[in-house]
């Protein structure tokens, strides 16, 4: 039932000595939608034009619709992607591009994007250099979700949208998203609102992948365990370690692992502290210190 | 869990080759300020003050104007002014349109084409428009004034030779515009400087070769006997490389 | 949402919720995964697996073409199974901070029927 759309294997993009994708295998499936996080300059901009054909890879393979992205008109005309740093054409509006995205994609839905205008208090004839930045998310958001293309990337997709359209944006979002099935693509690095609309999560630092599994597997995953340094240490001794945090006598380690009820028992009658780990804060664990790196590997092995 | 990636491709809809180029050709023309209102607005600007400058003229001489101090404006390049606006349209298609349109699901290769054939199609336009605005202006004695803005520098033949001057040039333009800024889209600032200090090196050389061995009287005789139309024809060639250079760059040019 | 545990079995467990206190009545009809997913903003797969957990229970089941519905005898099911894991996942915990601030049985008892009867 469910085809491979993405199968990437040792994919690598280099500028010079700088690796920016560094051999990362992964495969995207059909009609799911996929997490890109990680910290801005991870790679993930760079993932994604690799996918779509943009930019050509410097080593590895990688399959797109069943073959190599790059100069396919068959692969590319089903997949959609506007990036957060879009260059439009000199003096585009909104009105042009709206206009034109018909031309070449096959099931837009021009009612729906006229909707979404308004959803999203689009001026459509100003022109695109002088819209916010809000404003400019907006007409990526909306080419994304009125293309309906079979493979749809989102590239930091609310930059400058206010709470009230990131709203319209996840609303459409799923309803769009139930009504046509199709492969998305949500790259970001503000996590913790977007983190129960994905299916999957990738993360990505420096290049490489620190993690790839489902979100329900990763939600809960990782705990931190707060109380006297001692008996912290003592209960984290043989686990995997992702962050640690002290002050004075206390410590706070976040171990990546979930705890079962003999462990919280364990704990409770210890006196420490039990805290859940969002997926923000777990991604800030395993991107943000020296410890990161080594989680995925040790989990895989 | 995972179906073979290798599998066929489903085929949504049968896309023909010339619809993909085709989209390409209204992706420009899609804003139609870029390609034909700005040109035409520097045309018409050029026309309009050349003939006040005919009428300054005119006042000038207190009524005893001569044709020849009319002709004098033979030599004006108010003709050609839209080609340099013209290199920027070439330049802008490139640095621009081509990453808008690669995020929108094109090809390269199918961007290349579908952009020379609107090179092509406004080529045609203006040029047919040129050597027609000669005409009248012949017809009408200079718009009634004895103006010289069309019928200027080697325009005012016949129209052929006027639509395939102008139809040459404004190609050239065009693709020299679209084809170096292919350099820039593919190598980025490095590529740029080898190009240019390349282009230079090779004009001196050809100057200081053409100059050692004292050929430039029989380079200019012959320019003379292949005429305006011959010359023409090497600008034609010249767009053409242009064309064809710019196509086997942007195969593997990344946009910004 | 709460962020220490997968959000399906949240969703399962809300509508089990919903199950006990009779407001999704037995032999009536659940909303879609669809629709869950766009009430609770979570994807359509999550709520899905939500749903598919209490169908995998014999709590709610599925009509093809028609819908989800709760079976019969699915509260009294789920009372026995939360009234199972009462004592560990409540008792346990509330024993554990008594006695850590020395409070012993007989005390926690009246503490509670005091706490009743406030309510």
């Amino acid at each position: 039932m469910t085809g491979t759309v993405v199968r990437a294997t040792g994919l690598t993009k280099r500028y010079g000595s700088f690796t920016a994708v560094d051999a990362v295998d992964f495969s995207l499936e059909e009609n799911r939608i996929y997490g890109l996080l990680g910290r801005n300059g991870a790679g993930k901009t760079t993932i994604m034009q690799l996918l779509t054909g943009q930019l050509f890879a410097s080593a590895g393979r990688l399959e797109v619709f069943g073959r190599e992205p790059a100069e396919h008109a068959d692969v590319l005309r089903r997949m959609c992607f506007i990036a957060e740093s879009q260059r439009y054409p000199e003096d585009f509006t909104p009105a042009h591009v709206f206009k034109s995205a018909p031309w070449f994609f096959e099931n837009w839905d021009a009612a729906f994007a006229e909707q979404l205008v308004s959803d999203f208090r689009l001026p459509m004839k100003r022109r695109i250099k002088k819209l916010s930045r809000g404003q400019l998310s907006a007409v990526g958001v909306i080419v994304g979700l009125a293309s309906r293309a079979p493979l749809t990337f989102f590239d930091e997709p609310y930059l400058g949208l206010d709470a009230v359209a990131r709203h319209i944006f996840y609303d459409r979002l799923l309803e769009d998203y139930v009504a046509h099935p199709r492969t998305v693509v949500l790259s970001t690095h503000l996590i913790d609102e977007v983190a129960n609309l994905l299916e999957h999560v990738i993360l990505i630092d420096q290049g490489r992948i620190l993690l790839d599994r489902d979100a329900d597997e990763v939600r809960g995953s990782a705990t931190t365990i707060a109380g006297p340094r001692n008996t912290v240490e003592a209960f984290v001794a043989d686990r995997p370690v992702i962050g640690r945090e002290g002050l004075g006598g206390l410590a706070s380690v976040t171990i990546d692992g979930r705890l079962d009820q003999r462990d919280r028992i364990q704990a409770a009658e210890l006196g420490l502290e039990l805290a859940p780990v969002s997926l923000q804060q777990l991604i800030v664990h395993l991107t943000g210190t020296d410890l990161a790196g080594s989680t995925e590997q040790e989990n895989a092995a | 869990m995972t179906a073979v990636a290798t599998a066929p491709v489903v085929r949504t809809e049968a896309r023909s080759r010339a619809h993909e180029i085709w989209r390409i050709v209204r992706l420009h023309a899609v804003n139609p300020s870029i390609f034909f209102g700005i040109p035409w607005m520097i045309i018409g600007a050029a026309w309009a003050i050349s003939l006040i400058i005919t009428l300054i003229i005119r006042a000038g001489s207190g009524g005893d104007v001569t044709t020849e101090d009319l002709d004098n404006m033979r030599y004006s390049w108010a003709v050609l002014s839209p080609q340099w606006y013209l290199v920027v349209v070439g330049v802008q298609a490139i640095g621009f349109t081509f990453s808008f349109a690669l995020g929108f699901g094109t090809t390269r290769r199918d961007f290349w084409v579908g952009t020379s054939v609107m090179f092509l199609l406004v080529s045609i336009m203006y040029a047919a428009a040129i050597a027609t605005l000669v005409q009248i202006e012949i017809a009408t004695d200079g718009w009634g004034l004895g103006a010289h803005m069309f019928d200027a520098l080697w325009y005012g033949q016949n129209w052929f030779l006027d639509f395939y001057t102008s139809f040459a040039l404004q190609l050239l333009v065009l693709f020299i515009g679209a084809s170096v800024t292919t350099v820039y889209m593919r190598w980025r600032m490095r590529g740029m400087m080898i190009l240019l200090f390349t282009a230079i090196a090779l004009l001196l050389a050809a100057i200081t070769g053409v100059t050692l061995t004292g050929s430039w009287p029989s380079l200019f005789a012959w320019f003379g006997t292949i005429g305006i139309a011959g010359v023409f024809s090497v600008v034609l060639g010249l767009a053409v490389v242009s064309a064809i250079v710019g196509y086997f760059v942007i195969r593997r040019a990344t946009p910004r | 949402m709460d962020e220490s545990r997968p959000i399906f079995i949240q969703i399962a467990e809300q509508i089990e919720n919903d199950i006990i206190d009779g407001s999704l009545p037995e032999g009536g009809q659940i909303p879609s995964t669809n629709e869950f997913a766009a009430f609770l903003r979570v994807n359509p797969a999550t709520a899905l697996k939500g749903v598919t957990r209490l169908v995998d229970d014999g709590i709610v089941e599925k009509r093809r073409g028609i819908g989800m519905f709760v079976t019969i005898g699915a509260r009294e099911r789920l009372v026995e199974r939360r009234r199972a894991g009462f004592a560990a996942e409540f008792l346990r915990p509330l024993i554990i901070e008594a006695e850590k601030l020395g409070i012993d049985i007989d005390e926690l008892a009246g503490m509670l029927r005091a706490e009743r009867i406030q309510s």
